[in-house]
Protein backbone atom coordinates (compact mmCIF):
# COMPACT_ATOMS: atom_id res chain seq x y z
CA UNK A 1 0.00 0.00 0.00
CA UNK A 2 2.62 2.17 0.87
CA UNK A 3 4.75 1.83 -2.11
CA UNK A 4 1.99 2.77 -3.90
CA UNK A 5 2.00 6.32 -2.69
CA UNK A 6 5.72 6.70 -2.52
CA UNK A 7 7.42 8.94 -4.96
CA UNK A 8 8.78 7.82 -8.05
CA UNK A 9 12.40 6.66 -7.77
CA UNK A 10 14.84 9.31 -9.64
CA UNK A 11 17.77 8.26 -11.27
CA UNK A 12 21.01 8.55 -8.76
CA UNK A 13 18.72 8.65 -5.78
CA UNK A 14 20.72 5.96 -3.80
CA UNK A 15 23.40 8.48 -3.65
CA UNK A 16 20.98 11.48 -2.66
CA UNK A 17 19.37 9.17 0.29
CA UNK A 18 23.13 8.17 1.26
CA UNK A 19 24.06 12.06 1.57
CA UNK A 20 20.89 12.98 3.31
CA UNK A 21 21.58 10.00 5.96
CA UNK A 22 24.44 10.99 6.43
CA UNK A 23 23.99 14.78 6.55
CA UNK A 24 20.88 13.80 9.22
CA UNK A 25 23.25 11.60 11.03
CA UNK A 26 25.78 14.39 11.56
CA UNK A 27 23.29 16.60 12.58
CA UNK A 28 22.00 14.54 15.39
CA UNK A 29 26.01 13.63 16.13
CA UNK A 30 26.43 17.74 16.90
CA UNK A 31 23.10 18.00 18.68
CA UNK A 32 24.21 15.23 20.97
CA UNK A 33 27.59 16.86 21.49
CA UNK A 34 26.00 20.40 22.20
CA UNK A 35 23.62 18.88 24.53
CA UNK A 36 26.48 16.74 26.12
CA UNK A 37 29.09 20.11 26.84
CA UNK A 38 26.25 22.23 28.16
CA UNK A 39 25.18 19.06 30.79
CA UNK A 40 28.82 18.61 31.63
CA UNK A 41 29.73 21.66 32.15
CA UNK A 42 26.42 22.95 33.99
CA UNK A 43 27.08 20.18 36.14
CA UNK A 44 31.39 21.35 36.71
CA UNK A 45 30.23 24.74 37.58
CA UNK A 46 27.05 23.54 39.66
CA UNK A 47 29.50 21.23 41.38
CA UNK A 48 31.86 24.32 41.49
CA UNK A 49 29.38 26.56 43.46
CA UNK A 50 28.80 24.12 45.74
CA UNK A 51 32.40 23.27 47.02
CA UNK A 52 32.58 27.81 46.75
CA UNK A 53 30.03 27.99 49.23
CA UNK A 54 31.41 25.30 51.38
CA UNK A 55 34.72 26.84 51.43
CA UNK A 56 34.17 30.33 52.79
CA UNK A 57 31.72 28.92 55.14
CA UNK A 58 33.03 29.60 59.08
CA UNK A 59 32.60 27.42 61.88
CA UNK A 60 31.64 29.81 65.12
CA UNK A 61 33.21 28.47 68.12
CA UNK A 62 32.04 29.50 71.61
CA UNK A 63 34.91 31.31 74.12
CA UNK A 64 35.52 28.88 76.65
CA UNK A 65 36.99 31.19 78.70
CA UNK A 66 37.89 34.98 79.62
CA UNK A 67 41.29 36.84 80.23
CA UNK A 68 39.34 36.78 84.03
CA UNK A 69 40.22 33.31 84.25
CA UNK A 70 44.04 34.45 83.97
CA UNK A 71 43.91 37.01 86.76
CA UNK A 72 43.89 39.51 83.76
CA UNK A 73 41.95 42.78 83.70
CA UNK A 74 40.55 43.58 80.16
CA UNK A 75 37.78 45.12 78.43
CA UNK A 76 35.09 43.84 75.51
CA UNK A 77 35.61 46.26 72.29
CA UNK A 78 33.99 46.49 69.04
CA UNK A 79 35.65 48.06 66.24
CA UNK A 80 35.10 47.83 62.08
CA UNK A 81 37.48 46.28 60.12
CA UNK A 82 38.57 49.14 57.58
CA UNK A 83 37.29 48.87 53.93
CA UNK A 84 34.22 47.38 54.32
CA UNK A 85 33.00 47.81 58.28
CA UNK A 86 32.79 44.34 59.49
CA UNK A 87 31.79 44.48 63.06
CA UNK A 88 34.54 42.78 64.97
CA UNK A 89 34.58 42.01 69.25
CA UNK A 90 37.68 41.11 70.76
CA UNK A 91 39.49 41.81 74.71
CA UNK A 92 41.65 44.53 75.10
CA UNK A 93 44.04 43.54 77.94
CA UNK A 94 46.49 45.98 79.31
CA UNK A 95 50.20 44.57 79.84
CA UNK A 96 50.77 44.07 83.45
CA UNK A 97 53.93 45.74 85.11
CA UNK A 98 56.32 43.87 87.58
CA UNK A 99 55.33 46.60 90.27
CA UNK A 100 51.29 45.51 89.33
CA UNK A 101 50.66 48.88 87.20
CA UNK A 102 48.98 48.36 83.97
CA UNK A 103 50.17 49.46 81.00
CA UNK A 104 49.05 50.03 76.63
CA UNK A 105 52.26 51.49 75.84
CA UNK A 106 53.25 48.54 73.87
CA UNK A 107 50.31 46.73 72.28
CA UNK A 108 50.06 43.08 70.59
CA UNK A 109 47.77 42.50 68.38
CA UNK A 110 46.42 38.48 68.10
CA UNK A 111 45.23 37.34 65.03
CA UNK A 112 43.76 33.73 65.65
CA UNK A 113 43.69 31.04 62.79
CA UNK A 114 40.91 29.40 60.90
CA UNK A 115 38.15 28.33 62.39
CA UNK A 116 38.37 29.62 65.72
CA UNK A 117 38.49 32.65 67.93
CA UNK A 118 40.63 34.63 70.17
CA UNK A 119 40.50 31.78 72.83
CA UNK A 120 41.05 29.13 70.83
CA UNK A 121 41.71 26.79 73.62
CA UNK A 122 43.24 23.81 70.64
CA UNK A 123 46.56 26.32 70.60
CA UNK A 124 46.61 27.70 74.33
CA UNK A 125 45.95 31.26 72.53
CA UNK A 126 44.22 32.84 75.91
CA UNK A 127 47.07 31.58 77.98
CA UNK A 128 49.83 32.63 75.14
CA UNK A 129 47.85 36.54 75.09
CA UNK A 130 47.78 36.10 79.25
CA UNK A 131 51.65 35.50 79.57
CA UNK A 132 52.00 38.27 76.57
CA UNK A 133 50.19 40.75 79.00
CA UNK A 134 52.01 39.67 82.67
CA UNK A 135 55.20 40.76 80.59
CA UNK A 136 54.19 44.35 80.05
CA UNK A 137 53.09 44.42 76.78
CA UNK A 138 49.33 45.18 76.16
CA UNK A 139 47.80 42.54 74.06
CA UNK A 140 44.43 43.04 71.47
CA UNK A 141 42.61 39.83 70.93
CA UNK A 142 39.79 39.72 68.78
CA UNK A 143 37.67 37.31 66.77
CA UNK A 144 38.09 37.62 63.22
CA UNK A 145 35.22 38.48 60.59
CA UNK A 146 33.29 34.88 60.79
CA UNK A 147 34.63 33.74 64.01
CA UNK A 148 33.94 33.98 67.45
CA UNK A 149 31.19 36.62 68.29
CA UNK A 150 32.47 39.22 65.23
CA UNK A 151 29.88 39.33 62.35
CA UNK A 152 29.29 36.52 59.81
CA UNK A 153 31.22 36.76 56.85
CA UNK A 154 33.19 34.27 54.08
CA UNK A 155 36.58 33.04 55.02
CA UNK A 156 39.13 34.15 53.10
CA UNK A 157 42.69 32.91 54.56
CA UNK A 158 43.77 36.56 54.51
CA UNK A 159 42.36 38.07 51.22
CA UNK A 160 39.68 39.42 53.59
CA UNK A 161 40.75 39.00 57.24
CA UNK A 162 43.75 41.33 56.31
CA UNK A 163 40.89 44.03 56.45
CA UNK A 164 39.75 43.45 60.17
CA UNK A 165 44.06 43.80 60.98
CA UNK A 166 44.11 46.81 59.50
CA UNK A 167 40.78 47.41 61.31
CA UNK A 168 42.62 46.52 64.80
CA UNK A 169 45.34 49.29 64.10
CA UNK A 170 42.46 51.77 63.14
CA UNK A 171 41.34 51.14 66.44
CA UNK A 172 44.02 51.35 68.79
CA UNK A 173 44.95 54.63 66.58
CA UNK A 174 41.81 56.65 66.67
CA UNK A 175 39.17 54.39 68.30
CA UNK A 176 37.41 54.84 71.85
CA UNK A 177 40.23 54.30 74.34
CA UNK A 178 39.22 51.02 76.10
CA UNK A 179 41.81 52.37 79.20
CA UNK A 180 42.06 56.19 78.65
CA UNK A 181 43.98 56.58 81.61
CA UNK A 182 46.61 54.55 79.96
CA UNK A 183 46.68 56.32 76.61
CA UNK A 184 47.30 55.11 73.51
CA UNK A 185 49.97 53.07 72.41
CA UNK A 186 53.47 53.71 71.52
CA UNK A 187 54.23 51.15 69.54
CA UNK A 188 52.04 48.69 67.97
CA UNK A 189 52.86 45.06 66.70
CA UNK A 190 51.47 41.67 65.39
CA UNK A 191 51.43 38.03 66.45
CA UNK A 192 49.02 35.65 63.48
CA UNK A 193 48.92 32.33 63.64
CA UNK A 194 48.43 30.48 60.06
CA UNK A 195 45.52 32.09 58.80
CA UNK A 196 45.60 34.93 61.09
CA UNK A 197 49.98 34.87 60.44
CA UNK A 198 48.84 34.98 56.77
CA UNK A 199 46.33 38.15 57.15
CA UNK A 200 48.95 39.97 59.55
CA UNK A 201 51.60 39.72 56.58
CA UNK A 202 49.20 41.24 53.77
CA UNK A 203 48.26 43.70 56.22
CA UNK A 204 51.16 44.85 57.37
CA UNK A 205 52.48 45.22 53.68
CA UNK A 206 49.87 48.48 53.61
CA UNK A 207 50.21 49.25 57.35
CA UNK A 208 53.32 50.78 58.51
CA UNK A 209 51.97 51.65 62.09
CA UNK A 210 53.00 47.49 62.76
CA UNK A 211 56.47 47.82 63.85
CA UNK A 212 57.06 44.03 64.15
CA UNK A 213 55.30 40.85 63.37
CA UNK A 214 55.59 36.80 65.06
CA UNK A 215 53.98 34.53 62.52
CA UNK A 216 53.50 30.91 63.82
CA UNK A 217 52.82 28.55 60.96
CA UNK A 218 51.95 30.58 58.14
CA UNK A 219 51.43 29.36 54.99
CA UNK A 220 53.75 31.07 52.14
CA UNK A 221 50.97 30.76 49.02
CA UNK A 222 47.44 29.32 49.89
CA UNK A 223 46.77 27.84 46.55
CA UNK A 224 49.03 24.58 47.12
CA UNK A 225 46.76 23.92 50.55
CA UNK A 226 43.56 24.46 48.78
CA UNK A 227 44.57 22.26 46.03
CA UNK A 228 45.39 19.54 48.65
CA UNK A 229 42.33 20.32 50.86
CA UNK A 230 39.29 21.08 48.64
CA UNK A 231 39.24 17.62 46.65
CA UNK A 232 40.05 15.97 50.20
CA UNK A 233 37.41 17.37 51.86
CA UNK A 234 34.91 17.59 48.95
CA UNK A 235 35.82 14.05 47.79
CA UNK A 236 36.03 14.99 44.83
CA UNK A 237 39.02 14.84 42.44
CA UNK A 238 41.29 17.62 42.01
CA UNK A 239 39.45 18.95 38.67
CA UNK A 240 37.21 20.77 40.82
CA UNK A 241 39.64 22.87 42.48
CA UNK A 242 40.05 25.76 39.74
CA UNK A 243 36.35 25.83 39.50
CA UNK A 244 35.39 26.20 42.97
CA UNK A 245 38.27 28.59 43.59
CA UNK A 246 36.66 30.73 40.54
CA UNK A 247 33.34 30.35 41.66
CA UNK A 248 34.17 31.86 45.30
CA UNK A 249 35.88 34.62 43.05
CA UNK A 250 32.64 35.33 41.15
CA UNK A 251 30.25 34.87 44.08
CA UNK A 252 31.95 36.53 47.22
CA UNK A 253 35.01 38.45 45.27
CA UNK A 254 37.45 36.39 46.85
CA UNK A 255 40.70 35.47 44.96
CA UNK A 256 42.49 32.51 46.52
CA UNK A 257 45.33 32.68 44.36
CA UNK A 258 45.96 36.28 45.26
CA UNK A 259 46.49 34.60 49.22
CA UNK A 260 50.44 34.41 49.03
CA UNK A 261 52.18 36.46 51.77
CA UNK A 262 55.29 35.41 50.47
CA UNK A 263 54.61 37.98 47.45
CA UNK A 264 54.56 40.95 50.38
CA UNK A 265 56.59 39.58 53.54
CA UNK A 266 60.05 41.56 51.65
CA UNK A 267 58.03 45.32 51.69
CA UNK A 268 57.57 44.36 55.47
CA UNK A 269 61.63 45.14 56.19
CA UNK A 270 63.19 47.26 57.82
CA UNK A 271 60.65 45.85 60.18
CA UNK A 272 61.71 42.87 62.22
CA UNK A 273 59.75 39.45 61.26
CA UNK A 274 59.54 36.41 63.60
CA UNK A 275 58.88 32.99 62.32
CA UNK A 276 58.01 30.22 63.88
CA UNK A 277 56.72 26.58 62.69
CA UNK A 278 56.45 23.32 63.82
CA UNK A 279 58.75 20.82 62.79
CA UNK A 280 56.15 18.04 62.46
CA UNK A 281 53.71 20.51 61.00
CA UNK A 282 52.09 18.27 57.96
CA UNK A 283 49.23 20.57 57.30
CA UNK A 284 51.47 23.78 56.24
CA UNK A 285 55.14 21.83 55.82
CA UNK A 286 57.90 23.89 57.71
CA UNK A 287 59.02 24.36 53.60
CA UNK A 288 56.71 27.46 53.82
CA UNK A 289 58.61 29.22 56.64
CA UNK A 290 61.63 28.64 54.78
CA UNK A 291 59.76 29.79 51.10
CA UNK A 292 58.50 33.01 53.54
CA UNK A 293 61.98 33.37 55.45
CA UNK A 294 63.98 33.71 52.05
CA UNK A 295 61.72 36.11 50.24
CA UNK A 296 61.82 38.16 53.45
CA UNK A 297 65.56 38.09 53.81
CA UNK A 298 65.75 39.34 50.10
CA UNK A 299 65.27 43.24 51.27
CA UNK A 300 67.65 45.27 52.08
CA UNK A 301 67.44 45.77 55.94
CA UNK A 302 65.87 42.82 56.44
CA UNK A 303 65.42 41.54 60.38
CA UNK A 304 64.12 38.19 60.07
CA UNK A 305 64.58 35.16 62.63
CA UNK A 306 63.24 31.60 62.25
CA UNK A 307 62.11 29.07 65.00
CA UNK A 308 61.52 25.30 63.75
CA UNK A 309 59.21 23.97 67.19
CA UNK A 310 60.70 20.41 66.93
CA UNK A 311 58.23 17.80 67.19
CA UNK A 312 55.14 20.46 67.02
CA UNK A 313 52.35 19.81 65.03
CA UNK A 314 50.34 22.42 63.22
CA UNK A 315 49.76 25.56 65.52
CA UNK A 316 50.91 23.60 68.50
CA UNK A 317 54.17 25.27 68.41
CA UNK A 318 53.44 26.85 71.48
CA UNK A 319 51.55 24.20 73.20
CA UNK A 320 54.61 21.88 72.73
CA UNK A 321 57.08 24.21 74.33
CA UNK A 322 55.77 27.10 76.26
CA UNK A 323 57.93 28.68 78.26
CA UNK A 324 60.52 28.46 75.48
CA UNK A 325 57.84 30.05 72.99
CA UNK A 326 56.63 32.99 75.60
CA UNK A 327 60.46 33.94 76.23
CA UNK A 328 61.56 33.52 72.57
CA UNK A 329 58.51 35.81 71.63
CA UNK A 330 59.03 38.02 74.62
CA UNK A 331 62.60 38.98 73.96
CA UNK A 332 61.64 39.41 70.04
CA UNK A 333 59.21 42.01 70.89
CA UNK A 334 61.26 43.65 73.70
CA UNK A 335 64.08 44.02 71.22
CA UNK A 336 61.61 45.67 68.25
CA UNK A 337 59.08 47.86 70.48
CA UNK A 338 61.93 48.97 73.12
CA UNK A 339 61.00 48.93 76.93
CA UNK A 340 57.95 50.05 78.40
CA UNK A 341 58.67 53.10 79.33
CA UNK A 342 55.55 54.16 81.29
CA UNK A 343 56.95 53.64 84.96
CA UNK A 344 59.12 56.53 84.34
CA UNK A 345 56.86 59.01 82.84
CA UNK B 1 -3.41 25.71 11.15
CA UNK B 2 -1.80 23.69 8.44
CA UNK B 3 -1.66 26.14 6.07
CA UNK B 4 0.14 29.06 8.63
CA UNK B 5 2.66 25.66 9.03
CA UNK B 6 2.53 25.46 5.56
CA UNK B 7 2.98 29.21 4.70
CA UNK B 8 5.65 29.40 7.34
CA UNK B 9 7.77 26.63 5.40
CA UNK B 10 7.77 28.13 2.16
CA UNK B 11 8.50 31.32 3.75
CA UNK B 12 11.47 29.46 5.09
CA UNK B 13 12.46 28.12 2.01
CA UNK B 14 11.99 31.22 -0.08
CA UNK B 15 14.54 32.72 2.12
CA UNK B 16 17.20 30.12 1.46
CA UNK B 17 16.49 30.15 -1.94
CA UNK B 18 17.98 33.40 -1.95
CA UNK B 19 20.96 32.71 0.19
CA UNK B 20 24.31 32.19 -1.94
CA UNK B 21 24.68 28.18 -2.54
CA UNK B 22 27.48 26.42 -0.89
CA UNK B 23 28.59 29.77 1.56
CA UNK B 24 30.35 28.32 3.97
CA UNK B 25 31.06 31.47 5.79
CA UNK B 26 27.79 32.13 6.23
CA UNK B 27 27.00 28.80 7.70
CA UNK B 28 30.08 29.61 10.31
CA UNK B 29 28.57 33.11 11.21
CA UNK B 30 25.26 31.32 11.66
CA UNK B 31 26.22 28.85 13.93
CA UNK B 32 28.20 30.41 16.07
CA UNK B 33 25.53 32.81 17.08
CA UNK B 34 24.40 30.07 20.26
CA UNK B 35 27.99 31.00 21.55
CA UNK B 36 28.19 34.75 20.93
CA UNK B 37 24.71 34.76 22.89
CA UNK B 38 25.82 32.10 25.85
CA UNK B 39 28.81 34.21 26.15
CA UNK B 40 27.18 37.33 26.50
CA UNK B 41 24.57 36.22 29.29
CA UNK B 42 27.71 34.42 31.55
CA UNK B 43 29.64 37.66 31.56
CA UNK B 44 26.37 40.01 32.18
CA UNK B 45 25.81 37.45 34.95
CA UNK B 46 29.11 37.54 36.32
CA UNK B 47 29.22 41.56 35.98
CA UNK B 48 25.62 41.71 37.41
CA UNK B 49 26.86 38.99 40.67
CA UNK B 50 29.36 41.36 41.18
CA UNK B 51 27.57 44.69 41.12
CA UNK B 52 24.51 42.53 43.98
CA UNK B 53 27.63 42.15 45.38
CA UNK B 54 28.76 45.38 45.95
CA UNK B 55 25.44 46.50 46.18
CA UNK B 56 24.07 44.53 49.12
CA UNK B 57 27.46 44.79 51.31
CA UNK B 58 26.06 46.57 53.71
CA UNK B 59 22.96 44.41 54.54
CA UNK B 60 25.35 40.95 55.63
CA UNK B 61 27.23 38.22 54.71
CA UNK B 62 24.25 35.87 54.74
CA UNK B 63 22.13 38.36 52.43
CA UNK B 64 25.06 39.07 49.80
CA UNK B 65 25.63 35.33 49.51
CA UNK B 66 21.91 34.78 49.17
CA UNK B 67 21.67 37.32 46.26
CA UNK B 68 25.13 36.86 44.47
CA UNK B 69 24.05 32.62 44.12
CA UNK B 70 20.53 33.72 42.83
CA UNK B 71 21.81 35.92 40.21
CA UNK B 72 24.70 33.34 38.93
CA UNK B 73 22.65 30.59 39.44
CA UNK B 74 19.49 32.56 37.10
CA UNK B 75 22.08 33.74 34.79
CA UNK B 76 23.93 30.36 34.32
CA UNK B 77 20.12 28.84 33.75
CA UNK B 78 19.24 31.54 31.30
CA UNK B 79 22.24 31.08 29.63
CA UNK B 80 21.76 27.42 28.93
CA UNK B 81 18.12 27.97 27.91
CA UNK B 82 19.20 30.61 25.15
CA UNK B 83 22.04 28.48 23.83
CA UNK B 84 19.96 25.29 23.97
CA UNK B 85 17.23 27.81 22.21
CA UNK B 86 19.55 29.56 19.66
CA UNK B 87 21.77 25.74 18.64
CA UNK B 88 18.40 24.46 18.22
CA UNK B 89 17.19 27.11 15.63
CA UNK B 90 20.71 26.98 13.70
CA UNK B 91 19.82 23.19 13.69
CA UNK B 92 16.90 23.47 11.98
CA UNK B 93 18.32 26.00 9.71
CA UNK B 94 20.80 23.01 8.99
CA UNK B 95 18.27 20.79 8.09
CA UNK B 96 16.70 23.24 5.91
CA UNK B 97 20.06 24.07 4.03
CA UNK B 98 20.90 19.90 3.73
CA UNK B 99 17.34 19.65 2.08
CA UNK B 100 17.96 22.36 -0.28
CA UNK B 101 21.24 21.01 -1.22
CA UNK B 102 23.92 23.71 0.22
CA UNK B 103 25.62 21.19 1.67
CA UNK B 104 28.91 23.39 2.12
CA UNK B 105 26.31 25.28 4.21
CA UNK B 106 25.18 22.78 6.40
CA UNK B 107 28.41 21.27 6.58
CA UNK B 108 30.49 24.30 8.02
CA UNK B 109 28.11 25.15 10.32
CA UNK B 110 27.96 21.73 11.79
CA UNK B 111 31.56 21.77 12.34
CA UNK B 112 31.47 25.40 13.49
CA UNK B 113 28.93 23.82 16.15
CA UNK B 114 31.11 21.05 16.89
CA UNK B 115 34.09 23.64 17.61
CA UNK B 116 31.46 25.23 19.75
CA UNK B 117 30.91 22.01 22.09
CA UNK B 118 34.32 21.95 22.69
CA UNK B 119 35.32 25.74 23.53
CA UNK B 120 32.28 25.13 25.89
CA UNK B 121 33.72 22.50 27.78
CA UNK B 122 36.93 24.09 27.44
CA UNK B 123 36.90 25.14 31.02
CA UNK B 124 36.16 21.83 32.24
CA UNK B 125 39.45 20.71 29.99
CA UNK B 126 41.71 23.68 31.27
CA UNK B 127 40.68 22.33 34.45
CA UNK B 128 41.40 19.14 33.84
CA UNK B 129 44.77 19.76 31.74
CA UNK B 130 46.43 22.46 33.56
CA UNK B 131 49.04 21.07 36.25
CA UNK B 132 48.29 21.94 40.14
CA UNK B 133 50.69 21.57 42.88
CA UNK B 134 49.41 20.40 45.77
CA UNK B 135 51.15 20.55 49.20
CA UNK B 136 52.43 17.47 50.64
Amino acid sequence: MFSQISPPTAPGSSTVDKSTKAGRGFRRLVAVLLALSVVLTAAYAAISIKIASQLVQTTKVPLYATPASLGLQYKDITFSSREDNIQLSGWFIPGVLPNGSLTTQRTIIVVHGNNANRADQSVGLLKLSGAIAHNGFAVLAFDVRGNGVSSPAPRSFGYFEQRDVLGAVDFLRTGSLPYPDLGRPRAIAGWGLSMGGSALILAAAHEPAISAFVSDSTASDYTPILEREIPNGAHLPQLFTPGALMAAYAIYGINFYAVRPVDVVSQLAPRPIFFIHGGADTFVPPSNMSELATAARAAPNAHVQTWIVPGANHAQSYNTQPQEYVSRIIAFYTSAMGPDTSASQ
Amino acid sequence: MSTHAMNETDGEAQEHATMPKGSGWRGVLVSIIPLGLLAGIVVITLLVTALVRQLVAGSGFFVQQQSALVVLIVGLVLAIVVFALASWRVLRHVKIWQRDGTTTQANAALWALTATTLIIVLPVLLALILPQHPAP
